[in-house]
């Protein structure tokens, strides 16, 4: 019978084929490391948000009456509710956190360097997207923290002058904070964020595939070195088949990530629902200690440092401007970061920055 | 004008306002309605219900805001929405100050700002003392 349904399929979309020149005989560059899966990695992370997302809708109301409500029967009352939502929380997390060690490899291999740099643009842009994802996801369950927190991030248009009021009141539904925001965002997270990633995620993927996987920058091969001036795939004939040696690692790497979700879940269930993600939402009284996730704690520091609004905001933009479009601003041909000093300081030092604005931003 | 570059250009005028005569009405779309707020209305609190050094967090026209009796200067009512990234600014007794608890905004009982990183002072709002009441707006 399978048999039968599998000639049947094959006939007609010659799925053999499919397998062998996407799988099978798909070749890998032989000097490829376990940094490689971090994009799967991150699209299995995707995949347990949305499967995990549809879980939650079942119970969710998005109304400010009922927000929090819906929130806590989900937690306390629903069987296996709090599975699903700690796994939606500890998710989101750990998805930014394998996008961003993603970026950081490919950064460090130099990876981003023509003809890959609009690869590196889709992959911010998809950091992006996905840090929206857990921006937008913040307010839904309409506590104290996320009130607070949207509060914050929809006042930051209002920096730039002349316009800035009108994004924030689009952002916002209004002046302030209210049930508009709740459903715009509610709108923004589950119909409008996942098609603009599935979208950026297939650019991602279509240029992977018509570029062909980059060769790590260590043991490089003369070829690799010269300028490409014109278009040509890199296909690593010499190189392993995907299936099933880099399968293998890609899975691997999944079930590490799995394990990490679930050893957060059992061992630590609080780290994402500090006290003020307990209280409902007020709109007349701020929490002493407000404070984002661990991915925005950065800038959240800097916007609290920088004496001036404007300034504090227009410095984060450029920011991301230059971390957008870094491969236009590194041209040098040498991929290889350990034989540049200072691209290799300024990485290290952007990276401690980073921890230091984030753990001083944590204090 | 050859006929090929009017017709390009006839083709991009059309769609250029098929464009715009969707993206206004989108634009609109995103900006809720506005909700009506009456902003004429005041607010009449008993001067005994602020005693000296103390201060009252009250809503006015839909704005969170504070009174505050501040010894030897009187009372005063400033917006609690803070200037920098709207968080409320809390009342500090010992100090004599109002804080931002987001990003550490300091203003003074004036709300002239003291650090930080607010761009500008607590807005003051209108505030007379009629015999024992206070009368905000």
């Amino acid at each position: 019978m399978w048999e039968r349904v599998k000639n049947w399929v094959e006939t007609r979309i010659g799925l053999d084929d499919l397998v062998r020149s996407q799988v099978t005989e798909y070749r890998v560059p032989k000097n490829i490391n376990i940094f490689y899966t971090l994009g799967f990695v991150a699209a299995a992370g995707y995949l347990i948000q949305v499967l995990s997302g549809i879980m939650l809708l079942i119970y969710y109301v998005p109304h400010p009456d009922h927000a929090f409500k819906s929130v806590q029967l989900i937690m306390h009352k629903v069987p296996f509710g709090w599975l699903f939502r700690q796994m939606h929380v500890v998710g989101s997390n750990l998805m930014i956190a394998a996008i961003g060690l993603h970026m950081l490899t490919v950064f460090a291999m130099g990876n981003y360097k023509r003809p890959r740099e609009l690869t590196w643009i889709g992959g911010a842009l998809l950091l992006l997207v996905t840090i929206a994802f857990g921006f937008s996801g913040y307010l839904l369950p309409w506590t104290q923290l996320s009130y607070w927190a949207t509060t914050v991030v929809t006042s930051i248009p209002t920096a730039v002058p002349v316009v800035g009021d009108f994004v924030a009141g689009i952002l916002r539904g209004g002046d302030q904070v209210t049930g508009a925001t709740l459903s715009r965002f509610f709108a923004f997270h589950v119909s409008i964020l996942p098609p603009l990633f599935m979208i950026l995620v297939g650019i991602h993927i279509f240029l992977i595939k018509r570029i062909g996987i980059s060769a790590t920058p260590f043991g490089l091969q003369a070829e690799e070195k010269r300028p490409w001036t014109e278009y040509h795939k890199k296909s690593h004939a010499d190189g392993y088949p995907y299936y099933p040696r880099f399968f293998q690692m890609d899975m691997l790497m999944v079930m590490v990530y799995l394990a990490v979700m679930f050893a957060l879940i059992t061992f630590t269930p609080n780290l994402f629902f500090p006290e003020e993600a307990t209280i409902p939402a007020n709109a007349f009284k701020t929490p002493v200690n407000v404070r984002p996730e661990w991915y925005l704690l950065a800038p959240y520091q800097m916007l609290k440092i920088i004496p001036n609004k404007f300034l504090g905001i227009i410095i984060q933009l450029a920011l991301f401007l230059v971390f957008l479009l870094w491969p236009f601003f590194d041209t040098e041909k040498e991929k290889n970061i350990m034989k540049r000093p200072l691209l290799r300081g300024l990485f290290l030092f952007s990276f401690i920055l980073w921890l230091i604005l984030m753990f001083w931003g944590r204090s | 004008m050859k006929r090929r570059s009017f017709l390009k250009a006839l083709l991009a005028f059309l769609g250029a306002t098929s464009v715009a005569s969707f993206v206004y009405p989108l634009s609109r779309y995103y900006l809720a309605p506005p909700t009506s707020t009456e902003n004429s209305r005041t607010l009449i609190i008993a001067k005994r219900d602020i005693p000296l050094g103390d201060a009252r967090e009250i809503v006015f026209n839909g704005v969170p805001a504070v009174i505050m009796n501040r010894p030897g200067k009187g009372l005063i009512a400033l917006s609690r929405v803070c200037t920098h990234l709207g968080c409320l600014v809390q009342y500090d007794k010992e100090n004599k100050r109002l804080l931002c608890p987001c990003h550490a905004g300091v203003y003074d009982l004036e709300g002239n700002i003291v650090s930080g990183p607010p761009p500008k002072p607590l807005p003051k709002l209108p505030l007379r003392v009629e015999g024992e009441t206070i009368v905000i707006g």
